[in-house]
């Protein structure tokens, strides 16, 4: 799975830290996501879904082998 | 329709039954300890363990501090992090899987190696010694303890 987070991060202009707290996590689970090291739960990408007012799938995509 | 309808009665009856089932487990939710507890159980553990070295075997003070060595460990492992989220969750669940298999296959390996090593070097058959169970205890939770933390840092 890719993920677009770092750039709709980068378009709300918030640190990995702002992120973190506006969805209520830390940190650490923002920054391994970004790095693809974790896949968040369906609730917490509902959550960005809503911060981003856009779709999972615009920063959420599948890839091949998924 | 109407063997739908009793069909559709019958999976009802079922889904309340496991329902109800569900929410008596969900009662036994894992128990944590808030973060403060957290350092409360590395001074423990941490005095415990130099208290380990000072003591004499086979005495009072020496079972004490080993029993308080799993104590504080106990409470470090069951201690919620600062920000106790998904990610959190799911390393701790890794660590404990982890810890239970190492653990387990260190006890089962041990006696082994220690008889064999008993038999080539002072070439007479020990007595099969098992593991104890302050051992097994004190394995499962250093194991966990610094497999969580090895997991939290390569998570930073």
């Amino acid at each position: 799975m890719k993920n677009r987070l770092k750039v709709e991060r980068a378009i709300l202009d918030l640190t990995q830290e702002e992120l973190a707290n506006k969805i209520g996590v830390s940190r650490q689970t923002i920054n391994s996501i970004e790095k693809n090291r974790y896949i968040p739960s369906t609730v917490l990408a509902l959550k960005l879904s809503r911060l981003f007012s856009k779709p999972v799938n615009d920063f959420f995509v599948l890839e091949d082998q998924d | 329709m109407e063997s739908v309808l009793s069909n559709l009665n019958e999976i009802m009856t079922q889904e309340s039954h496991l329902d109800s089932e569900r929410n008596n487990v969900d009662k036994l939710k894992i128990f944590q300890l808030p973060n403060s507890a957290k350092k409360i159980g590395w001074v423990i553990a941490c005095v415990a363990f130099v208290a380990l070295f000072l003591t004499i075997k086979d005495t009072l003070p020496k079972e004490i501090a080993k029993y308080s060595l799993l104590v504080g460990l106990l409470i470090v492992s069951i201690s919620k992090e600062k920000i106790e989220d998904e990610l959190i969750k799911n390393l701790r669940l890794r660590s404990f899987t982890f810890a239970f298999i190492f653990a387990v296959f260190i006890a089962i390996l041990n006696p082994l190696f220690s008889y064999l090593a008993n038999f080539v070097f002072t070439e007479q058959q020990e007595i099969f010694n098992g593991v104890g169970d302050w051992m097994i205890l004190w394995l499962l939770l250093s194991i966990q303890v610094l497999y969580f933390e090895k997991l939290k840092r390569i998570h930073q």
